[in-house]
């Protein structure tokens, strides 16, 4: 679509050249001109049809098809079951024509085995092998199929473990670990609220710092997660890679837009009342002009930001720590279902010391911020915890890896639009009284707060 | 922001987040359901029985069986017919020379362009001697002159090269045939034994792996007592080309003969031309169960050389096999390397208590192969149903 000035202009043109026409005639014009535009925009995608079309007609065909399409078969998933024992694997056709599979094998052992729902894959189509099989608890599998050209592909879990069924006790089970993992240590973290509170601006903005330090851990973090499960479980077609670094973007920018939104509404919402609407989106580098007419008003918007902006800032935040932890919580399931990791005593303990550490980066904003209720607090650690429990009950029941990079992603983006939220706010004007503005610079106690986050993260990690 | 829009937002949040995981376990549940009471329905769903391992229950599923193993699969287009291939023997356009020595004409035709299926389902580019792999066997009494005609149909060179003694130019080595050429092959049947003949083309690897080999038998002067003969090839294919195995078999598909057991008479002397041609494997070996058998390495003496179980044999190694069964029922035999067996490798003998009508020679007519054929396929439903347990 053409914007309304451009319009015109091509209108003003017409009219310049046939001067002497009457206004009806410039009327006809104009619809002419538009039909014109409809024209314009739809002859590319005849071309592109036709092209198509001869590319997929025969001749064409001989002449670009010279290779041979080479099959692809990627194993997504390999479960173990129990009564009756089987070996069940997720495959797909990620090659570039239609597969038939041949056969499965067990540790390069043929064995018989049913494929459900049938045995030839449409491109990207998926299928279900069951391999009734004896398996041992523990031990390493290499489950292999093989199509109709005798291509072998094949995966290995490290150690079978049985798969979770979605019975009460699974769901009552995951969930449980998701309260331990996710909830407990974020309200946790909340409590060092008092803490944070009653402490000068400097450890203010070194507490700040420390979070932004933790989450930029979390971000790297989940960043490598999705990298490795994409290497490793999601077919090349799909390239999970390249996705990882879309939706980290998308959710980056799309957060960053909405939590400004939500932040700028929130403030000019306070101020109508106060003063006069002025532009909500006069910018920070304004306000260091003294002399401006304004200042008085900009005064009263800085004392709202100081109000608005940090809950802003730790909705934010609850929001990116749940996204994170609904992919921490994929990751516990998951890991579970595909036999990586045993849980245990040990591992929840490591999970619930790291993320403590998240509860702590939801309050930091939050010190400074007079009238805070309790519910508005909890409220923020169920939304940052929660997503762990159902995060846990998709990993383990309906593991997908795409799915899951997806998540991670989501939560990558979202860890680093509140890093960037944090970074502005720690660095923000000050307003003292409404008389005097600076700048807080880059310092020892926001550097030191930065890098013991990460530290802090890492030797937690260590536990996990 | 206000509290309200907070609480309004996380409880959309929440909302939408419960809706989904519950919308995600429905489907799967429904899912599996509607899949149960398919299964309770239909009767033309198919089973499949886990291996041969006892113990495997039953599973139903509602998609396709993968099971080569145990599951009497039609190959339509398949690289050779091995319950055919077991007992034919080809001696060839007999003709008698002015001084008295009987000859034996053969015609080999080679190729390398046909696409068969060498498995259930698995489809591979196999190079043959007159269409199968093995090709025919050949077979002569000693001291007959032999003359094979090889005609390449190719799009490669191809020669052939056969074990046992004759002259320099009649080995196949260095007098290549080129695609649309032929050559004859002539030389005295001698000395007696089991031999391979294979195609000698570099690189040799991949011309025999491909499969041109096949089984030339030398029969003694005074024949062997009558027994019911067979030939068998050990071979394999490699269908990845990684230089290793996808498939082990003998007479050329694997698991053929565990679900068309090959039908024995009880009492009755079995003797079997045993051929390695296995490439990349180091060895190879075929093992009897609940039966020892006589070996005669090479087949190139009559006094037996051992008394056992096992024979392990690398590429190009062969013996004959003698042996009778005293107690009908199913025996297995396979390769002792198990991962042989496991990737195809594996056959079953049927005894049966019925007195044999004859030995050898009667066996080695092709019509009387072919009914045997009919016969097992009929029988193959509850036999396989009664298999289990012999490994």
């Amino acid at each position: 679509m053409r914007s309304k000035g451009q319009r015109e202009k091509e209108e003003r043109i017409e009219e310049n050249i046939d001067d002497d026409n009457k206004e009806q005639e410039v009327h006809k014009n104009r619809s002419h001109s538009k039909r014109l535009v409809i024209v314009a925009a739809i002859i590319p995608f005849i071309v592109l049809a036709v092209m198509i079309f001869l590319l997929f007609s025969p001749t064409l065909q001989s002449f670009i098809n010279s290779g041979i399409p080479l099959p692809e078969i990627a194993i997504e998933k390999i479960e173990f079951r129990e009564n009756p024992s089987q070996i069940i694997a997720f495959i797909r056709n990620a090659g570039p024509t239609e597969i038939t599979i041949a056969q499965a094998d067990v540790n390069d052992r043929i064995h018989a085995a049913a494929i459900e729902p049938g045995k030839t894959l449409s491109r990207l189509s998926d299928a279900k092998v069951i391999i009734p099989f004896f398996w041992n608890p523990a031990e390493p599998y290499e489950v292999g199929i093989t199509t109709d050209d005798g291509t072998r592909f094949s995966k290995t879990i490290e150690a079978a473990a049985l798969a979770p069924n979605p019975d009460s006790q699974q769901i009552i089970f995951f969930a449980v670990i998701g309260v331990y993992v996710g909830i407990i240590p974020v309200m946790i973290g909340l409590l060092w609220y008092p803490f944070i509170r009653s402490m000068s601006r400097n450890k203010y903005n070194f507490f700040l710092s420390l979070t932004a330090g933790l989450l930029v851990f979390l971000g790297i973090d989940a960043l490598i997660e999705s990298n490795d499960i994409a290497a490793d479980n999601v077919s090349s077609i799909f390239n999970g890679q390249v996705l990882i670094f879309i939706v980290t973007t998308i959710s980056f920018i799309a957060l960053l837009y909405t939590s400004e939104r939500l932040t700028q509404r929130a403030i000019k919402k306070s101020m109508s009342s106060a003063a006069e609407t002025t532009s909500p989106y006069t910018s920070y580098s304004n306000s260091s002009d003294i002399n401006s007419p304004r200042i008085k008003l900009q005064a009263t918007q800085l004392q709202m930001q100081e109000l608005v902006k940090p809950l802003a800032i730790s909705l934010m935040i609850a929001i990116g720590i749940g996204l994170h932890n609904f992919g921490e919580g994929l990751a516990i399931g998951a890991a579970v279902l595909l036999g990586e990791i045993a849980l245990s005593t040990f591992l929840i303990v490591g999970f619930t010391l790291h993320n403590t550490t998240e509860g702590l980066a939801i309050v930091a904003p939050l010190a400074k911020s007079r009238k805070l209720m309790l519910r508005r607090l909890v409220l923020m650690g169920v939304i940052a915890g929660a997503p762990t429990i159902a995060g846990a009950w998709i990993g383990g029941f309906l593991y997908s890896p795409i799915a899951t990079i997806i998540f991670l992603s989501i939560g990558a983006g979202a860890i680093f639009q509140v890093v960037y939220s944090i970074g502005s706010w720690v660095l923000r004007p000050t307003n003292d009284n409404g008389k005097k503005s600076r700048i807080v610079s880059v310092n020892k106690f926001t550097i030191a707060g930065f890098a013991i986050g990460m530290v802090i993260m890492y030797v937690t990690g260590l536990l996990v | 922001m206000s509290r309200t829009r907070l609480w309004l937002f996380s409880a959309i949040a929440i909302a939408i987040l419960s809706t989904a995981v519950l919308l995600l376990f429905y489907s799967k549940n429904t899912q599996s359901l509607a899949r149960a009471q398919d299964t309770n329905n239909d009767f033309s769903r198919k089973n499949i029985v886990g291996g041969h391992t006892p113990g495997y229950s039953i599973l139903e599923t509602s998609g396709d069986v993968l099971d080569p193993v145990s599951l009497n699969v039609t190959i339509k287009d398949a690289v050779v017919d091995p319950m055919k291939y077991l007992r034919e023997f080809n001696y060839g356009k007999v003709s008698k020379l002015p001084n008295g020595t009987t000859l034996r004409e053969f015609t080999l035709v080679a190729s390398d362009d046909k696409v068969k299926e060498i498995s259930p389902g698995v489809f591979y580019n196999v190079w043959m001697y007159n269409g199968t792999v093995p090709g025919p066997t050949i077979r002569a009494t000693e001291g007959d002159l032999v003359r094979i005609n090889l005609i390449n149909n190719g799009s490669k060179s191809h020669t052939i090269h056969t074990h046992g003694i004759h002259k320099a130019e009649m080995d196949g080595v260095f007098e290549t045939v080129g695609p649309g050429g032929r050559f004859t092959y002539e030389f005295t049947a001698e000395p007696f034994g089991v031999f391979p003949y294979h195609c000698h083309m570099q690189p040799l690897e991949e011309h025999i792996v491909h499969g041109l080999y096949g089984v030339y038998i030398v029969d003694p002067k005074t024949p062997r007592p009558p027994a019911d003969e067979m030939v068998m090839v050990m071979n394999g294919y490699d269908t990845d080309f990684d230089t290793e195995n996808n498939f082990y078999t003998v007479n050329g598909i694997p698991y053929y003969y565990m679900h068309h057991p090959i039908q024995i008479g009880k009492n009755q002397l079995v003797r079997i031309y045993l051929v390695n041609m296995l490439e990349f494997d180091p060895i190879n070996n075929f093992h009897l169960h609940a039966n020892l058998y006589q070996l005669y390495r090479s087949g190139t003496s009559l006094v037996p050389h051992e008394y056992t179980d096992m024979v392990t044999m690398s590429q190009g190694e062969r013996g004959i096999l003698e042996f009778n069964y005293k107690f009908p029922g199913q025996y297995m035999f396979h390769a002792h390397k198990t991962e042989f067996a496991e990737k195809g490798w594996m056959g079953l003998f049927l005894v049966k208590d019925t007195t044999p009508t004859t030995g050898g020679p009667a066996y080695n007519s092709t019509t009387t192969a072919n009914n045997m054929t009919a016969n097992v396929v009929s029988q193959s439903q509850p036999v396989s149903q009664k298999r289990g347990g012999e490994i």
